[in-house]
This record gives C-alpha cells, sequence and structure tokens, in this order.
C-alpha cells in the first residue's frame, strides 16, 4: 500500500486517461452519472460526494448484450481495459456479490470475468452522504478499505491517493512526479472526515435502526402482512431493481438478424407480474406483495445462505429512484416493530 | 478463453411423433453425443424464436439422440409444434438434479404420473426398467384426462404392461366408449396396499395441481416427506442459478432441482402455483 497526496485532480485523471478509457462521474442535478472523461473538456473536475445515481453492475452486466449466436458460435472478443473515478465503497461491495454470482465455480460467466478482468477501480470516500444512504445499517462504510486499485480521500487543499493494489500502486510509482508525500496532519484529518460522514450516517438513520440484524428480521417475518401493504403504493415501474447493484435477474430471449440468429441478455426484474410464470399460465408470484417479499428474502436470507453475504449494500438508489413510495428502509422497520410488538 | 454457457450445441429434429391433439414428442440429434442423468432438463432453442426447458423422455443410456416431448402450451412450444423433420435446433445443459437412482435401489419405486408429466416419467421408467432386477419393484399409476390424451400410447397400453416387476394401472378422467379401465382422477387409483410404504419412495410428476392432490394422498398413506420425489416446474430460463425466474424460495429450480423431494420445499410459498 502506497500513500500520497495531489493538490489537483486533473492531472492525475490525465494520467489515468492517457493509459485506459476513463470513465468520471458527470453532476446531472442532483445526481451523479458516469461518462466518458475528456482531457480537452474537463477543466472543472467535481469529486462526487455520494454514488452515483445509476449502478456500476452496468459496466460489468451491460442493460443488453449479445449472449450467443447460430449458427456459428459466438466469438469472445476481447474488451478494452478500462477505470471508473469516483466508486463508492456499496459500489465496490457490490461488485463482491455480483462477483459470487457470476464468478461462481463451473458457472462462469465469460462476459462478466471479461469486463471485471480488464476494470481499474478508483474509489474515493462519501463526505457528504445522500439522504437515502443506509450503508451503515448493512455492514458498511463511507469509505473502502479494500477492493480498489486506488482510493481517493478529498482534504483540505487536495486529495489522499492510496492504493489497494499491485497495479495502482505501479500507476502510482509511474507518475511519482506528479504527487507529494503526505503528512500525519493529512492522514489525520482523513480519518476526521471519515467518522464524521460516518456520525452523519448514523444521524440521518436514527429513524431506522434496527433491533436484530437485518436478515433475522426478514427470516422472522416471512409470513408478514407488511409486504401487501407496503407494496401498495407500488406502480411496478421496476426501478428499484434497475437501479439497484447487487440485483443481477437477466433475461434471455432470441432474435433474429440479418446474419445469423442470436440469443440475447438483458436486465430483468422480479417484480414484474409475469417474471416467474410459465407458458402454461401458472405463476406463483402474482401478487404484488409475494414479488416485494421475494425481492427481501432473495437480499436478506436466501442470498445470504447460498453466498454468506447480504444483497444489499445499503446505497438507497431504490429509495431515490423508487415511483410510488416503497422505501426499504420503511420496510424493515416496519418488519422490524411488529416482530416486537409479538415478543412483547 | 472461457466457456460460453449461453451458447447451445447445434442439433437437429430428425423425427416427430404425434402423441396426443397437443403433444408431440421430437427425436433431437445434437451435433455431438450429449450426456444427461434420467431427471435432469434442457433447454431447447428454436433459433430467432425462443427458448425453453424441457425434460427429456428418452433414456440417458441414448447418447446420439433424445427424445423430448413438448405439449403446446406458449409461444416457443407453439412454433416447434409447427416444424417439420430437419428443422435446425439448439441445446444446452443438461442442467440440475436428476432423480437419485442409487437412493431407490431395493425399494419399492411408486410412480404417479399425469399428463404430459410423463415425459420426465418415462426416462425414469426406461432407466429403471433397464435394471429392473435392482429394485424391489416398479408400481406406475397413470393419468389422463381421456384416452386420447394418453402419450407413449403404443408401449403404454402394450409392451410395459407386461414387464416382469412393473405394476401399471392407468385411469381416465373421462372415457370412452372402448376404455376399460378405471375412470377418475388419478389419486382414485392409488391405494396404500400398493405397496410396503415402509420401504418405498414415491415419485409425482404432472400438472401442478395433480402434483398437490398426489402428494397430500401419498402423505396420508403415511409417506413421509422426504420418501417423496417432485419434478418441480417453474420458468426455468439460464439453467444455471443466475437469472432469477425460477426461484421457488431459497431454490433455484433449475440448480437445485428440478427434482426435489417434498421435505426440501414444503414449507415455501406457492410451490404448486
Amino acid at each position: 500500500m502506497q500513500t500520497v497526496f495531489i493538490s489537483q485532480l486533473k492531472p492525475f485523471l490525465d494520467a489515468l486517461a492517457s493509459q485506459i478509457e476513463l470513465y468520471i462521474p458527470k453532476k446531472i442535478e442532483a445526481h451523479f452519472v458516469f461518462s466518458k472523461y475528456n482531457p480537452e473538456n474537463s477543466s472543472e473536475v467535481e469529486l462526487n460526494n455520494i454514488r452515483a445515481c445509476t449502478p456500476v453492475k452496468e459496466f460489468l452486466f451491460p442493460l443488453r448484450e449479445l449472449a450467443a449466436i447460430f449458427p456459428e458460435p459466438l466469438d469472445l472478443k476481447d474488451i478494452k481495459p478500462f477505470a471508473i473515478f469516483g466508486l463508492k465503497d456499496c459500489d465496490l461491495r457490490s461488485i463482491e456479490i455480483l462477483d459470487k454470482v457470476f464468478k461462481e465455480d463451473e458457472f462462469e460467466d465469460p462476459f462478466y470475468i471479461k469486463r471485471r478482468e480488464k476494470m481499474f477501480i478508483i474509489s474515493s470516500d462519501c463526505f457528504d452522504p445522500a439522504q437515502s444512504c443506509i450503508c451503515n445499517f448493512l455492514s458498511g462504510k463511507p469509505f473502502s478499505e479494500g477492493g480498489y486499485d486506488l482510493n481517493v480521500s478529498k482534504v483540505s487543499g487536495g486529495f489522499v491517493v492510496e492504493s489497494g493494489s499491485e497495479k495502482g500502486k505501479q500507476f502510482i510509482n509511474d507518475n511519482s512526479e506528479m504527487f507529494a508525500k503526505v503528512s500525519e496532519d493529512v492522514l489525520a484529518q482523513r480519518q476526521a472526515n471519515r467518522e464524521q460522514a460516518q456520525k452523519q450516517l448514523d444521524k440521518q438513520n436514527t429513524e431506522y435502526k434496527l433491533d436484530a440484524p437485518v436478515h433475522e428480521i426478514v427470516q422472522q417475518s416471512y409470513e408478514s402482512d407488511v409486504y401487501d401493504q407496503e407494496a401498495a403504493t407500488c406502480v411496478e415501474c421496476q426501478a428499484c431493481t434497475r437501479v439497484c447493484p447487487t440485483c443481477h435477474c437477466f433475461y434471455l430471449y432470441d432474435t433474429k438478424q440479418k446474419e445469423y440468429f442470436g440469443k440475447m441478455k438483458m436486465w430483468d426484474s422480479c417484480m414484474r407480474l409475469s417474471y416467474a410464470m410459465v407458458a402454461g399460465g401458472e405463476n406463483p408470484r402474482k401478487v404484488l406483495g409475494d414479488r416485494l417479499r421475494h425481492r427481501f428474502m432473495h437480499k436478506f436470507s436466501y442470498f445470504l445462505e447460498r453466498y454468506g453475504i447480504d444483497m444489499c449494500v445499503g446505497c438507497g438508489r431504490c429509495v431515490d429512484a423508487e415511483a410510488g413510495q416503497v422505501d426499504l428502509r420503511k420496510v424493515l422497520k416496519k418488519l422490524n416493530d411488529e416482530l416486537n410488538v409479538k415478543v412483547k | 478463453m472461457n466457456k460460453n454457457l449461453y451458447q447451445p450445441v447445434n442439433a437437429e429434429i430428425i423425427d416427430i411423433i404425434e402423441e396426443s391433439p397437443t403433444i408431440k414428442s421430437f427425436v433431437v440429434k445434437p451435433q455431438e453425443s450429449f450426456k444427461f442423468d434420467t431427471g435432469q432438463f434442457v433447454e431447447l432453442t428454436l433459433p430467432g424464436t425462443g427458448e425453453a426447458p424441457f425434460t427429456p423422455s428418452s433414456s440417458p443410456s441414448q447418447t446420439e439422440e433424445m427424445e423430448i416431448t413438448i405439449m403446446k402450451a406458449g409461444k416457443v412450444t407453439a412454433m416447434l409444434h409447427d416444424c417439420e423433420k430437419g428443422q435446425k435446433v439448439g441445446i444446452r445443459g443438461p442442467y440440475g438434479n436428476g432423480y437419485p437412482i442409487n437412493d431407490f435401489l431395493g425399494k419399492e419405486v411408486y410412480i404417479v404420473g399425469g399428463g404430459v408429466g410423463l415425459a420426465p416419467i418415462r426416462s425414469l421408467f426406461l432407466t429403471l426398467v433397464d435394471r429392473i432386477k435392482d429394485f424391489k419393484s416398479v408400481v406406475c399409476r397413470f393419468g389422463a384426462k381421456t384416452p386420447a390424451d394418453f402419450i407413449y400410447k403404443n408401449t403404454l397400453f402394450g409392451k410395459w404392461q407386461k414387464i416382469k416387476g412393473v405394476d401399471l394401472k392407468l385411469t381416465v378422467d373421462q372415457a370412452d366408449g372402448e376404455w376399460k379401465d378405471n375412470v377418475g382422477v388419478v389419486t382414485t387409483i392409488l391405494s396404500p396396499e400398493d405397496v410396503n410404504i415402509k420401504n418405498a419412495v414415491g415419485v409425482v410428476c404432472g400438472p401442478p395441481i395433480m402434483m398437490k392432490f398426489a402428494t397430500q394422498k401419498l402423505l396420508e398413506f403415511g409417506y413421509k416427506p422426504e420418501q417423496i420425489y417432485l419434478s418441480m416446474e417453474k420458468n426455468m430460463s439460464c439453467g444455471f442459478g443466475k437469472c432469477g425466474h425460477c426461484m421457488m424460495g431459497k431454490y433455484y429450480v433449475c440448480k437445485d432441482g428440478p427434482v426435489f423431494s417434498y421435505d426440501m420445499i414444503k414449507d415455501h410459498k406457492n410451490i404448486w402455483a
């Protein structure tokens, strides 16, 4: 691990962009989305205080991709290396979750793996978490301690850059002229900023505090009516699962092209009515509340049992994107309170 | 380079057998030999149209070609029914866990089937009959809506009735003039005296409603949930536990099933839907 200081981001990003296709967060009104970095046109680079509103999964598992063709098999093309600047700890944890699924023993997804191998990760600390952020309740933090190639923390007068991999260390060494030594004071300031962000999260989420580990609450609430009640305002827009960085359901469908037949892979959503329906018409989750229950059970129980980790990082994107009033934090809190009443 | 698990093996439909007004069997010859265990399923692609999951109805000992029995139910199956010999298709798989034949050794195998549910059962039946001496007996209770709706009529009404060690009874919901056997749903021909339950396993496959009532009947007879094996039908798409469509509680039916013992799934909501 190597830790250095830099006063401005532009030379840092320019050096990265000279080596690799680089994506940075671009502010659109209150939100950030990733766009390709253009050194000519980026005099004012802004470090994002929070995660982008779109999930990092789109870089590894795109919305739609060609998965197979007929009659000749698909040639698996090499992916160009790419870097993403400004990922947050919740994003890194979502990659860890997707890795479990798509890099699983004998069922490796070749498309995911190719992109994953070529991804260079530059994370950064959250210095002003969003109102919907709830990572602190889901074993997360507003800063990363691993899983990145480089991490950037904002401090007064500049940024602390730290390597977390050999590739990251190599970058710092290759560009040593642009970095300065980091002082103890600056590191202390980084630590203070991190604690401040954690305090802010604890404070803003007080009303959602749970009295037991989230998986226990969800597992014990399988029969709860809360799902039906909370699903009442759901308009089935499926935005919650689209923006979710850990939701990974997909739909395979076949197409006719001029030269070949193609099998496509596209994001899907378990909140969709016909998602689990079979050709004969049977549908195990016809009722919206059952679909919401399944989403929560998958995230907080089934996935944990299979892979040893919760399938939610508390990024709050689903809360921001929701077109109805289904709020993950409130659903969990209601389940929690309902259990407390039963215990009493 | 990683293997592309979404890429089917090219195959051709070399024969089509009309089984009933709504069901056909397709003899499919893959470009390379294709192994599977009885009860496992494959994804059959009609290029440019779509893909659907089916459990082969042929014996796993036959690896050069396989039979897939298909009821016309949705878009892909309707298009398959319109296909002719020579149609190019694709096959992915095999996927999931089939019937645990080794756990059946020395036991009475009590098979309850209905409608197109006889397709996976035929594969199991042929596997059992191949080594019939390894099992105490094979007792089959099959049902269909009408005599015309039975699939595999030639063998079902003929050869299979005469195999030593096999006890086969049939029923229909509605008889025609020539039908001499039982009339009524399949549960009306089930009896606790059919086998010695203590040394038996139950296998149930058919339409969801039939599976529900047949399973209940076996439980009433005294079968333990872990003695009953069910081949579950859900919306299996990818086949390897990623796309999520077939999830039944914590299980991916495609990867953890499609054959489950009833004790594994009995506490989940809506398993019969």
